[in-house]
Protein backbone atom coordinates (compact mmCIF):
# COMPACT_ATOMS: atom_id res chain seq x y z
CA UNK A 1 0.00 0.00 0.00
CA UNK A 2 1.51 3.48 -1.27
CA UNK A 3 0.35 6.61 0.83
CA UNK A 4 1.10 9.97 -0.90
CA UNK A 5 -0.70 12.63 1.55
CA UNK A 6 -0.92 16.03 0.48
CA UNK A 7 2.85 16.18 -1.17
CA UNK A 8 4.31 19.32 -2.47
CA UNK A 9 7.54 19.43 -3.72
CA UNK A 10 9.49 22.82 -4.83
CA UNK A 11 12.37 22.68 -7.14
CA UNK A 12 13.15 26.62 -6.40
CA UNK A 13 10.06 28.53 -6.72
CA UNK A 14 8.90 25.95 -9.21
CA UNK A 15 6.12 23.66 -7.91
CA UNK A 16 6.95 20.15 -9.27
CA UNK A 17 3.92 18.67 -7.22
CA UNK A 18 1.22 20.34 -5.71
CA UNK A 19 -0.33 19.07 -2.78
CA UNK A 20 -1.20 15.59 -4.23
CA UNK A 21 -3.02 13.42 -2.29
CA UNK A 22 -3.57 9.78 -3.73
CA UNK A 23 -3.29 5.84 -2.40
CA UNK A 24 -2.55 2.79 -4.30
CA UNK A 25 -3.60 -0.89 -2.85
CA UNK A 26 -1.73 -3.94 -3.12
CA UNK A 27 -1.74 -5.35 -5.94
CA UNK A 28 -3.04 -2.70 -8.26
CA UNK A 29 -1.80 -1.25 -11.53
CA UNK A 30 -1.49 2.51 -11.07
CA UNK A 31 -1.02 4.60 -14.45
CA UNK A 32 0.37 7.92 -14.40
CA UNK A 33 0.02 10.09 -17.07
CA UNK A 34 0.51 13.69 -17.88
CA UNK A 35 2.25 16.06 -20.32
CA UNK A 36 6.16 15.83 -19.77
CA UNK A 37 7.04 17.82 -17.03
CA UNK A 38 3.91 17.34 -15.21
CA UNK A 39 5.53 15.90 -12.19
CA UNK A 40 5.23 12.01 -13.02
CA UNK A 41 8.68 11.39 -12.29
CA UNK A 42 9.24 13.99 -9.00
CA UNK A 43 6.06 11.66 -7.31
CA UNK A 44 7.68 8.11 -8.34
CA UNK A 45 11.60 9.95 -7.27
CA UNK A 46 9.74 10.36 -3.70
CA UNK A 47 8.27 7.16 -3.07
CA UNK A 48 11.29 5.69 -4.32
CA UNK A 49 13.41 8.15 -1.59
CA UNK A 50 15.31 9.46 -3.69
CA UNK A 51 14.43 12.51 -3.04
CA UNK A 52 12.40 14.35 -0.35
CA UNK A 53 9.15 15.70 -0.47
CA UNK A 54 9.17 19.73 0.66
CA UNK A 55 5.76 19.05 2.60
CA UNK A 56 3.48 16.14 3.23
CA UNK A 57 4.20 12.97 4.08
CA UNK A 58 4.58 9.11 1.74
CA UNK A 59 4.39 5.79 3.35
CA UNK A 60 4.78 2.47 1.79
CA UNK A 61 3.21 0.04 3.80
CA UNK A 62 2.81 2.23 6.58
CA UNK A 63 6.65 2.94 6.61
CA UNK A 64 7.25 6.81 6.57
CA UNK A 65 9.66 7.16 3.24
CA UNK A 66 11.70 9.75 5.12
CA UNK A 67 12.00 8.17 8.19
CA UNK A 68 12.78 4.39 7.11
CA UNK A 69 14.44 4.90 3.60
CA UNK A 70 16.23 1.58 3.88
CA UNK A 71 13.10 -0.54 4.66
CA UNK A 72 11.41 1.37 2.25
CA UNK A 73 14.02 0.86 -0.95
CA UNK A 74 14.02 -2.99 0.11
CA UNK A 75 10.25 -3.28 -0.54
CA UNK A 76 10.73 -1.24 -3.91
CA UNK A 77 11.93 -2.17 -7.19
CA UNK A 78 12.52 1.18 -9.13
CA UNK A 79 13.11 1.85 -13.25
CA UNK A 80 13.74 5.57 -13.46
CA UNK A 81 13.52 7.32 -16.60
CA UNK A 82 17.17 7.44 -17.62
CA UNK A 83 18.02 3.75 -17.57
CA UNK A 84 20.35 2.90 -14.95
CA UNK A 85 23.04 1.29 -16.79
CA UNK A 86 26.66 0.71 -16.48
CA UNK A 87 27.87 0.64 -20.50
CA UNK A 88 31.10 -0.81 -19.71
CA UNK A 89 29.48 -3.66 -17.62
CA UNK A 90 28.80 -6.84 -19.05
CA UNK A 91 24.68 -7.75 -18.36
CA UNK A 92 25.20 -10.89 -16.10
CA UNK A 93 27.83 -8.89 -13.79
CA UNK A 94 25.73 -5.89 -13.78
CA UNK A 95 22.50 -7.77 -12.57
CA UNK A 96 24.51 -9.81 -9.91
CA UNK A 97 26.18 -6.68 -8.52
CA UNK A 98 22.24 -5.43 -8.56
CA UNK A 99 20.93 -8.49 -6.83
CA UNK A 100 23.88 -8.66 -4.18
CA UNK A 101 23.93 -4.67 -3.53
CA UNK A 102 20.06 -5.39 -2.65
CA UNK A 103 21.35 -8.13 -0.01
CA UNK A 104 20.87 -11.42 -2.23
CA UNK A 105 23.67 -14.38 -1.97
CA UNK A 106 24.74 -17.33 -2.87
CA UNK A 107 21.66 -19.62 -3.46
CA UNK A 108 18.94 -17.18 -3.54
CA UNK A 109 20.80 -14.85 -5.94
CA UNK A 110 21.28 -17.77 -8.69
CA UNK A 111 17.53 -18.19 -8.40
CA UNK A 112 16.68 -14.35 -8.79
CA UNK A 113 18.99 -14.25 -11.41
CA UNK A 114 18.04 -17.10 -13.78
CA UNK A 115 14.08 -15.83 -12.66
CA UNK A 116 14.86 -12.31 -14.13
CA UNK A 117 16.91 -13.31 -17.37
CA UNK A 118 14.13 -15.60 -18.18
CA UNK A 119 11.29 -12.92 -17.48
CA UNK A 120 13.52 -10.43 -19.14
CA UNK A 121 14.69 -12.67 -22.10
CA UNK A 122 17.67 -11.23 -21.93
CA UNK A 123 19.42 -15.06 -21.96
CA UNK A 124 21.42 -14.02 -25.21
CA UNK A 125 23.01 -10.67 -24.23
CA UNK A 126 24.33 -11.73 -20.99
CA UNK A 127 28.03 -12.05 -22.00
CA UNK A 128 28.17 -8.64 -23.54
CA UNK A 129 28.88 -5.08 -22.67
CA UNK A 130 25.77 -3.03 -21.73
CA UNK A 131 26.81 -0.67 -24.41
CA UNK A 132 26.65 -3.50 -26.80
CA UNK A 133 22.91 -3.83 -26.26
CA UNK A 134 20.22 -2.41 -28.56
CA UNK A 135 17.87 0.16 -26.75
CA UNK A 136 15.16 -2.85 -26.43
CA UNK A 137 17.66 -5.20 -24.55
CA UNK A 138 18.77 -2.06 -22.16
CA UNK A 139 15.11 -1.49 -21.39
CA UNK A 140 14.74 -5.04 -20.30
CA UNK A 141 17.60 -5.15 -18.36
CA UNK A 142 16.91 -2.06 -16.26
CA UNK A 143 13.88 -3.79 -15.93
CA UNK A 144 15.19 -7.05 -15.20
CA UNK A 145 17.55 -4.66 -12.04
CA UNK A 146 14.08 -3.26 -10.63
CA UNK A 147 13.06 -7.41 -10.80
CA UNK A 148 16.23 -8.91 -9.13
CA UNK A 149 15.29 -8.86 -5.23
CA UNK A 150 11.87 -9.92 -6.22
CA UNK A 151 10.31 -6.78 -4.71
CA UNK A 152 6.47 -6.25 -3.94
CA UNK A 153 6.12 -3.08 -5.25
CA UNK A 154 7.49 -2.08 -8.77
CA UNK A 155 7.97 1.60 -9.79
CA UNK A 156 8.38 2.09 -13.54
CA UNK A 157 8.68 5.10 -15.18
CA UNK A 158 8.52 5.56 -18.66
CA UNK A 159 9.72 1.82 -19.25
CA UNK A 160 8.23 1.89 -22.83
CA UNK A 161 9.89 5.07 -24.59
CA UNK A 162 11.88 4.91 -27.20
CA UNK A 163 11.22 1.40 -27.83
CA UNK A 164 9.52 -0.08 -31.46
CA UNK A 165 6.27 -1.43 -31.17
CA UNK A 166 6.98 -5.51 -30.96
CA UNK A 167 9.41 -4.49 -28.02
CA UNK A 168 6.47 -2.39 -25.77
CA UNK A 169 4.01 -5.26 -26.56
CA UNK A 170 6.39 -7.29 -25.17
CA UNK A 171 7.03 -4.99 -21.86
CA UNK A 172 3.39 -4.50 -21.57
CA UNK A 173 2.84 -8.49 -21.80
CA UNK A 174 5.40 -8.75 -18.84
CA UNK A 175 4.06 -5.76 -16.95
CA UNK A 176 0.49 -7.58 -17.29
CA UNK A 177 1.94 -10.87 -15.63
CA UNK A 178 3.79 -9.39 -12.51
CA UNK A 179 0.37 -7.49 -12.37
CA UNK A 180 -0.72 -10.50 -10.49
CA UNK A 181 1.39 -10.44 -7.81
CA UNK A 182 2.16 -6.54 -7.36
CA UNK A 183 1.70 -3.72 -6.88
CA UNK A 184 2.69 -1.64 -9.62
CA UNK A 185 3.59 2.53 -10.53
CA UNK A 186 3.74 3.10 -13.59
CA UNK A 187 4.09 6.45 -15.53
CA UNK A 188 3.48 7.50 -19.08
CA UNK A 189 2.77 9.45 -21.85
CA UNK A 190 1.49 7.25 -24.81
CA UNK A 191 -2.19 6.58 -23.46
CA UNK A 192 -2.89 2.96 -25.38
CA UNK A 193 -0.38 1.59 -22.69
CA UNK A 194 -2.31 2.77 -20.27
CA UNK A 195 -6.00 1.24 -21.55
CA UNK A 196 -3.79 -2.12 -22.55
CA UNK A 197 -2.43 -2.28 -19.00
CA UNK A 198 -4.37 -1.02 -16.56
CA UNK A 199 -7.58 0.36 -15.50
CA UNK A 200 -6.79 2.35 -13.01
CA UNK A 201 -4.95 5.97 -14.13
CA UNK A 202 -3.94 9.20 -12.25
CA UNK A 203 -3.60 12.42 -14.69
CA UNK A 204 -1.34 14.71 -13.64
CA UNK A 205 -0.91 18.38 -14.77
CA UNK A 206 1.36 20.95 -13.71
CA UNK A 207 2.09 19.51 -10.60
CA UNK A 208 -1.73 18.64 -9.69
CA UNK A 209 -3.71 15.70 -10.16
CA UNK A 210 -6.32 16.50 -12.44
CA UNK A 211 -8.39 13.07 -12.99
CA UNK A 212 -7.79 9.80 -10.42
CA UNK A 213 -10.00 6.62 -11.33
CA UNK A 214 -11.22 4.18 -13.93
CA UNK A 215 -10.69 4.62 -17.73
CA UNK A 216 -14.61 4.22 -18.38
CA UNK A 217 -15.01 7.28 -16.04
CA UNK A 218 -12.35 9.54 -17.03
CA UNK A 219 -13.38 9.76 -20.64
CA UNK A 220 -16.86 10.38 -19.53
CA UNK A 221 -16.19 13.02 -17.39
CA UNK A 222 -14.11 14.36 -20.39
CA UNK A 223 -16.46 14.47 -22.66
CA UNK A 224 -19.31 16.67 -21.57
CA UNK A 225 -20.21 17.34 -25.73
CA UNK A 226 -21.50 15.39 -27.83
CA UNK A 227 -19.77 15.20 -30.99
CA UNK A 228 -20.96 13.81 -35.03
CA UNK A 229 -19.21 13.59 -37.99
CA UNK A 230 -20.67 14.20 -41.20
CA UNK A 231 -20.55 13.70 -44.94
CA UNK A 232 -22.75 15.08 -47.06
CA UNK A 233 -23.22 15.45 -50.75
CA UNK A 234 -23.05 19.41 -51.10
CA UNK A 235 -20.79 22.68 -51.40
CA UNK A 236 -18.52 24.10 -49.11
CA UNK A 237 -20.22 27.55 -49.05
CA UNK A 238 -23.81 26.14 -48.33
CA UNK A 239 -22.85 23.87 -45.41
CA UNK A 240 -20.69 26.40 -43.81
CA UNK A 241 -23.30 28.92 -44.21
CA UNK A 242 -26.21 26.29 -42.89
CA UNK A 243 -24.47 25.34 -39.49
CA UNK A 244 -23.36 28.41 -38.67
CA UNK A 245 -27.57 28.78 -37.87
CA UNK A 246 -27.90 25.67 -36.34
CA UNK A 247 -28.89 26.46 -32.65
CA UNK A 248 -27.46 24.74 -30.13
CA UNK A 249 -23.49 24.20 -30.68
CA UNK A 250 -21.11 24.63 -29.09
CA UNK A 251 -18.56 23.95 -31.70
CA UNK A 252 -18.00 22.58 -35.10
CA UNK A 253 -15.26 22.86 -38.15
CA UNK A 254 -15.23 21.56 -41.62
CA UNK A 255 -12.61 18.81 -41.50
CA UNK A 256 -12.41 17.71 -45.24
CA UNK A 257 -13.60 18.51 -48.52
CA UNK A 258 -13.68 15.89 -51.67
CA UNK A 259 -15.52 15.00 -55.09
CA UNK A 260 -18.26 17.43 -54.64
CA UNK A 261 -19.16 16.32 -50.33
CA UNK A 262 -17.84 18.08 -46.98
CA UNK A 263 -17.38 16.16 -43.83
CA UNK A 264 -18.08 18.16 -41.13
CA UNK A 265 -17.44 17.87 -37.51
CA UNK A 266 -19.85 19.07 -35.17
CA UNK A 267 -20.31 19.37 -31.22
CA UNK A 268 -22.71 19.98 -28.73
CA UNK A 269 -23.32 20.16 -24.98
CA UNK A 270 -24.61 16.81 -23.41
CA UNK A 271 -27.85 15.89 -23.95
CA UNK A 272 -29.08 16.86 -27.61
CA UNK A 273 -29.06 14.27 -30.02
CA UNK A 274 -26.70 15.99 -32.79
CA UNK A 275 -27.49 13.01 -35.36
CA UNK A 276 -31.60 13.79 -35.48
CA UNK A 277 -30.37 17.89 -35.99
CA UNK A 278 -27.52 16.76 -38.90
CA UNK A 279 -30.50 14.82 -40.37
CA UNK A 280 -33.18 17.11 -40.25
CA UNK A 281 -30.93 19.88 -41.81
CA UNK A 282 -29.47 17.49 -44.90
CA UNK A 283 -33.35 16.38 -45.70
CA UNK A 284 -34.30 20.42 -45.48
CA UNK A 285 -31.62 21.30 -48.25
CA UNK A 286 -31.73 18.07 -49.99
CA UNK A 287 -27.92 17.13 -49.29
CA UNK A 288 -27.64 13.48 -49.32
CA UNK A 289 -26.00 12.47 -46.61
CA UNK A 290 -22.93 9.81 -47.63
CA UNK A 291 -21.61 9.16 -44.25
CA UNK A 292 -22.96 10.01 -40.08
CA UNK A 293 -20.35 8.65 -37.47
CA UNK A 294 -20.22 9.15 -33.61
CA UNK A 295 -16.37 9.29 -32.74
CA UNK A 296 -16.14 7.27 -29.70
CA UNK A 297 -13.75 9.84 -27.63
CA UNK A 298 -10.45 8.17 -27.16
CA UNK A 299 -8.69 8.10 -24.49
CA UNK A 300 -6.11 10.89 -26.57
CA UNK A 301 -9.84 12.96 -26.78
CA UNK A 302 -10.17 12.85 -23.04
CA UNK A 303 -6.87 13.26 -21.81
CA UNK A 304 -6.54 16.40 -24.13
CA UNK A 305 -9.78 17.38 -23.00
CA UNK A 306 -8.73 17.15 -19.10
CA UNK A 307 -5.85 19.05 -19.46
CA UNK A 308 -7.29 21.69 -21.57
CA UNK A 309 -9.61 21.97 -18.60
CA UNK A 310 -7.25 22.52 -16.24
CA UNK A 311 -5.00 24.83 -17.93
CA UNK A 312 -8.48 26.84 -17.68
CA UNK A 313 -9.18 26.45 -14.68
CA UNK A 314 -5.98 27.43 -13.72
CA UNK A 315 -5.50 30.17 -15.59
CA UNK A 316 -9.21 31.13 -14.57
CA UNK A 317 -8.10 30.83 -10.76
CA UNK A 318 -4.79 33.01 -11.24
CA UNK A 319 -6.84 35.55 -13.02
CA UNK A 320 -9.23 36.07 -10.10
CA UNK A 321 -6.42 36.05 -7.52
CA UNK A 322 -4.55 39.00 -9.50
CA UNK A 323 -8.38 40.76 -9.39
CA UNK A 324 -8.10 39.92 -5.66
CA UNK A 325 -4.41 41.55 -5.20
CA UNK A 326 -5.94 44.51 -7.63
CA UNK A 327 -8.93 44.94 -5.28
CA UNK A 328 -7.06 44.90 -1.96
CA UNK B 1 30.63 -4.03 5.75
CA UNK B 2 29.05 -6.22 3.19
CA UNK B 3 27.43 -3.01 1.41
CA UNK B 4 30.74 -1.18 1.24
CA UNK B 5 32.28 -4.23 -0.20
CA UNK B 6 29.85 -4.84 -2.88
CA UNK B 7 30.58 -0.74 -4.05
CA UNK B 8 34.03 -1.19 -3.87
CA UNK B 9 34.69 -4.09 -5.78
CA UNK B 10 32.13 -2.46 -8.91
CA UNK B 11 33.78 0.54 -8.72
CA UNK B 12 37.79 -0.89 -8.73
CA UNK B 13 36.47 -3.58 -11.40
CA UNK B 14 35.23 0.04 -13.31
CA UNK B 15 38.68 1.20 -13.35
CA UNK B 16 39.77 -1.48 -15.63
CA UNK B 17 36.68 -1.14 -17.84
CA UNK B 18 38.17 1.31 -19.83
CA UNK B 19 41.45 1.90 -21.17
CA UNK B 20 41.87 5.19 -18.93
CA UNK B 21 43.29 3.55 -15.76
CA UNK B 22 45.77 1.50 -17.43
CA UNK B 23 47.01 4.70 -19.30
CA UNK B 24 46.83 6.50 -16.43
CA UNK B 25 49.00 4.49 -14.49
CA UNK B 26 51.86 4.01 -16.97
CA UNK B 27 51.68 7.57 -17.49
CA UNK B 28 52.51 7.55 -13.56
CA UNK B 29 54.81 5.20 -13.72
CA UNK B 30 56.91 6.23 -16.02
CA UNK B 31 56.91 9.82 -15.58
CA UNK B 32 57.49 9.78 -11.34
CA UNK B 33 60.87 6.72 -12.15
CA UNK B 34 61.84 9.13 -15.14
CA UNK B 35 62.46 12.10 -12.83
CA UNK B 36 64.36 10.19 -10.03
CA UNK B 37 65.98 8.06 -12.29
CA UNK B 38 67.20 11.24 -14.54
CA UNK B 39 69.03 12.75 -11.09
CA UNK B 40 69.97 9.57 -9.55
CA UNK B 41 72.94 8.40 -11.32
CA UNK B 42 74.38 11.97 -10.99
CA UNK B 43 74.05 11.90 -7.30
CA UNK B 44 74.83 8.28 -6.69
CA UNK B 45 72.65 8.00 -3.54
CA UNK B 46 71.09 5.39 -2.76
CA UNK B 47 67.77 6.63 -1.62
CA UNK B 48 64.42 7.91 -2.64
CA UNK B 49 64.28 10.99 -1.20
CA UNK B 50 63.59 12.75 -4.35
CA UNK B 51 61.41 10.53 -5.91
CA UNK B 52 59.24 11.25 -2.78
CA UNK B 53 59.60 14.78 -3.05
CA UNK B 54 57.77 14.73 -6.21
CA UNK B 55 54.86 13.00 -5.13
CA UNK B 56 53.11 16.31 -4.23
CA UNK B 57 52.61 17.81 -7.17
CA UNK B 58 52.19 15.00 -8.82
CA UNK B 59 49.26 13.79 -7.04
CA UNK B 60 47.65 17.46 -6.93
CA UNK B 61 46.75 16.68 -10.56
CA UNK B 62 46.85 13.02 -10.53
CA UNK B 63 44.91 12.06 -8.28
CA UNK B 64 41.63 14.94 -8.91
CA UNK B 65 42.11 12.99 -11.82
CA UNK B 66 41.40 9.22 -10.34
CA UNK B 67 38.41 10.46 -7.98
CA UNK B 68 36.79 12.58 -10.77
CA UNK B 69 34.31 10.04 -11.99
CA UNK B 70 33.21 8.77 -9.02
CA UNK B 71 30.36 10.63 -8.70
CA UNK B 72 30.30 12.81 -12.15
CA UNK B 73 29.65 9.37 -13.77
CA UNK B 74 27.06 8.40 -12.07
CA UNK B 75 25.14 12.11 -12.24
CA UNK B 76 25.62 11.68 -16.25
CA UNK B 77 24.48 8.00 -16.94
CA UNK B 78 21.50 8.18 -14.50
CA UNK B 79 23.23 5.13 -12.51
CA UNK B 80 22.77 7.57 -9.32
CA UNK B 81 19.31 6.87 -9.09
CA UNK B 82 20.55 3.20 -8.62
CA UNK B 83 22.46 3.66 -5.82
CA UNK B 84 20.80 6.26 -4.30
CA UNK B 85 17.99 3.78 -3.89
CA UNK B 86 19.56 0.92 -2.94
CA UNK B 87 18.76 -0.10 0.65
CA UNK B 88 22.42 0.94 1.59
CA UNK B 89 23.44 4.38 4.09
CA UNK B 90 25.11 7.11 1.73
CA UNK B 91 28.22 6.75 3.71
CA UNK B 92 28.50 3.10 2.86
CA UNK B 93 28.31 3.98 -0.83
CA UNK B 94 30.68 7.11 0.29
CA UNK B 95 33.00 4.24 1.76
CA UNK B 96 32.85 1.79 -1.32
CA UNK B 97 33.87 4.42 -3.97
CA UNK B 98 36.12 5.99 -2.19
CA UNK B 99 38.32 2.74 -0.48
CA UNK B 100 37.82 1.56 -4.34
CA UNK B 101 40.15 4.70 -5.79
CA UNK B 102 42.76 4.48 -2.79
CA UNK B 103 43.65 0.63 -3.70
CA UNK B 104 43.42 1.81 -7.36
CA UNK B 105 46.14 4.51 -6.33
CA UNK B 106 47.77 1.98 -3.55
CA UNK B 107 48.04 -0.43 -6.89
CA UNK B 108 49.74 2.29 -8.79
CA UNK B 109 52.32 2.48 -6.10
CA UNK B 110 52.87 -1.01 -5.91
CA UNK B 111 54.41 -0.49 -9.43
CA UNK B 112 56.95 1.85 -7.97
CA UNK B 113 58.23 -0.58 -6.07
CA UNK B 114 60.61 -1.47 -8.60
CA UNK B 115 62.63 1.68 -7.45
CA UNK B 116 63.91 0.42 -4.16
CA UNK B 117 64.14 -3.30 -5.12
CA UNK B 118 66.51 -1.61 -7.67
CA UNK B 119 68.33 0.85 -5.37
CA UNK B 120 68.50 -2.30 -2.61
CA UNK B 121 70.17 -4.13 -5.62
CA UNK B 122 72.61 -1.30 -6.47
CA UNK B 123 73.30 -0.09 -2.71
CA UNK B 124 72.71 -0.51 0.73
CA UNK B 125 69.73 2.11 0.95
CA UNK B 126 68.07 2.77 4.59
CA UNK B 127 64.61 1.28 4.10
CA UNK B 128 63.08 2.83 7.22
CA UNK B 129 62.95 6.01 5.09
CA UNK B 130 61.63 4.86 2.05
CA UNK B 131 59.01 2.84 4.44
CA UNK B 132 58.32 6.09 5.71
CA UNK B 133 58.22 7.76 2.51
CA UNK B 134 55.54 5.49 1.00
CA UNK B 135 53.39 5.74 4.51
CA UNK B 136 53.48 9.46 3.86
CA UNK B 137 52.36 9.14 0.04
CA UNK B 138 49.52 6.88 1.52
CA UNK B 139 48.45 8.94 3.76
CA UNK B 140 48.15 12.67 1.24
CA UNK B 141 46.81 10.49 -1.66
CA UNK B 142 43.78 9.58 1.01
CA UNK B 143 43.78 12.87 1.86
CA UNK B 144 43.71 14.16 -1.93
CA UNK B 145 41.42 11.08 -3.06
CA UNK B 146 38.85 12.65 -0.12
CA UNK B 147 39.12 16.24 -1.59
CA UNK B 148 38.65 14.29 -5.25
CA UNK B 149 35.27 12.45 -4.20
CA UNK B 150 33.99 15.31 -2.37
CA UNK B 151 34.21 17.72 -5.14
CA UNK B 152 32.96 14.88 -8.13
CA UNK B 153 30.03 14.50 -5.77
CA UNK B 154 29.18 18.47 -6.78
CA UNK B 155 29.89 17.97 -10.46
CA UNK B 156 27.78 16.13 -13.59
CA UNK B 157 31.01 16.88 -15.21
CA UNK B 158 34.11 15.17 -14.97
CA UNK B 159 36.42 18.05 -16.24
CA UNK B 160 34.83 20.24 -13.93
CA UNK B 161 35.43 17.92 -11.06
CA UNK B 162 39.33 16.92 -12.06
CA UNK B 163 39.65 21.25 -12.60
CA UNK B 164 38.23 21.77 -8.75
CA UNK B 165 39.93 18.64 -7.03
CA UNK B 166 43.40 19.66 -8.76
CA UNK B 167 42.68 23.50 -7.12
CA UNK B 168 41.36 22.88 -3.75
CA UNK B 169 44.68 20.16 -3.29
CA UNK B 170 47.02 22.89 -5.29
CA UNK B 171 45.66 25.43 -2.45
CA UNK B 172 46.67 22.77 0.50
CA UNK B 173 49.98 22.55 -1.26
CA UNK B 174 50.81 25.73 -1.39
CA UNK B 175 49.81 27.46 1.62
CA UNK B 176 52.18 24.66 3.34
CA UNK B 177 54.89 26.64 1.37
CA UNK B 178 57.43 28.86 3.06
CA UNK B 179 57.13 31.25 -0.11
CA UNK B 180 53.47 31.81 0.24
CA UNK B 181 53.18 31.86 3.85
CA UNK B 182 55.93 34.35 4.37
CA UNK B 183 53.88 37.18 1.84
CA UNK B 184 50.59 35.86 3.84
CA UNK B 185 52.29 36.67 7.36
CA UNK B 186 53.52 40.13 5.95
CA UNK B 187 49.78 41.06 5.31
CA UNK B 188 48.71 39.17 8.39
CA UNK B 189 50.83 38.52 11.34
CA UNK B 190 50.63 34.69 12.15
CA UNK B 191 47.85 33.72 9.27
CA UNK B 192 50.58 32.80 7.18
CA UNK B 193 52.35 30.65 9.68
CA UNK B 194 49.45 29.28 11.00
CA UNK B 195 48.03 28.07 7.38
CA UNK B 196 51.58 26.62 6.69
CA UNK B 197 51.28 24.21 10.05
CA UNK B 198 47.39 23.55 10.41
CA UNK B 199 46.18 23.81 6.98
CA UNK B 200 49.38 22.96 4.57
CA UNK B 201 50.14 19.49 4.18
CA UNK B 202 53.66 20.14 2.98
CA UNK B 203 55.62 19.98 7.05
CA UNK B 204 53.35 17.04 8.02
CA UNK B 205 54.34 15.11 4.68
CA UNK B 206 57.66 16.12 5.25
CA UNK B 207 58.17 15.32 8.74
CA UNK B 208 57.01 11.57 7.98
CA UNK B 209 58.96 11.80 4.82
CA UNK B 210 62.28 12.13 7.47
CA UNK B 211 60.74 9.03 9.82
CA UNK B 212 58.90 11.27 12.46
CA UNK B 213 56.02 9.39 12.39
CA UNK B 214 53.83 11.13 15.31
CA UNK B 215 50.25 11.47 15.96
CA UNK B 216 50.23 15.13 15.27
CA UNK B 217 50.99 14.08 11.46
CA UNK B 218 49.00 11.09 11.01
CA UNK B 219 45.95 13.62 12.97
CA UNK B 220 46.13 16.00 10.34
CA UNK B 221 45.77 13.40 7.37
CA UNK B 222 43.29 11.63 8.96
CA UNK B 223 41.14 14.61 10.52
CA UNK B 224 41.13 16.08 6.52
CA UNK B 225 40.55 12.76 5.15
CA UNK B 226 37.34 11.93 7.57
CA UNK B 227 36.00 15.93 7.02
CA UNK B 228 36.10 15.51 2.87
CA UNK B 229 34.45 12.16 3.54
CA UNK B 230 32.22 13.45 5.99
CA UNK B 231 31.21 16.40 3.49
CA UNK B 232 31.09 14.51 0.57
CA UNK B 233 28.00 12.15 2.69
CA UNK B 234 26.09 15.38 3.91
CA UNK B 235 26.00 16.74 0.09
CA UNK B 236 24.38 13.19 -0.72
CA UNK B 237 22.08 13.33 1.72
CA UNK B 238 21.51 16.96 1.23
CA UNK B 239 20.62 16.34 -2.53
CA UNK B 240 17.30 14.93 -2.10
CA UNK B 241 16.00 18.36 -0.45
Amino acid sequence: MIRVEDVTKLYGPVHALDHVTFEVADRQVLGFLGPNGAGKSTAMKIITTYIAPSQGRVTVDDLDVSKFPIEVRRKIGYLPETNPLYPDMRTDDYLRFCGEARGLSGAALRERFHWVVEACGIQSVLKKNIHELSKGFKQRTGLAQALIHDPQILILDEPTSGLDPLQIIEIRRLVQELARSKTIVFSTHILQEVSATTDRIIIINEGRIIADGYISDLKNEAAGVTHVRATMSASRAAVEREVQQLAGLSGWSIVGEADNAVTVDLKSPLGSDLRRKVGELAARHNWPVLELTVPALSLEDAFIELIKKSDTARKHEKGSRAREVVRA
Amino acid sequence: MRNVGIILRREFRAYFDSPIAYIFMIVYLCVNTWLFMSGFFLAGVADMRGFFGNIPLFNTFFLPAVAMRLWAEDKKSGTMELLMTLPMKSWEVVLGKYLAALSFYGLTLLGTLTLPISLAILGNPDMGAIFAGYLGSVLLGAFFLAIGIFVSGLFKDQIAAFLVGSLLCLFFYLVGQDWVAAPIDGWIGGLGSFLQSHVGFWTHFESIERGVVDLKNLLYFATLTALFLLLNTLSLEGRRF
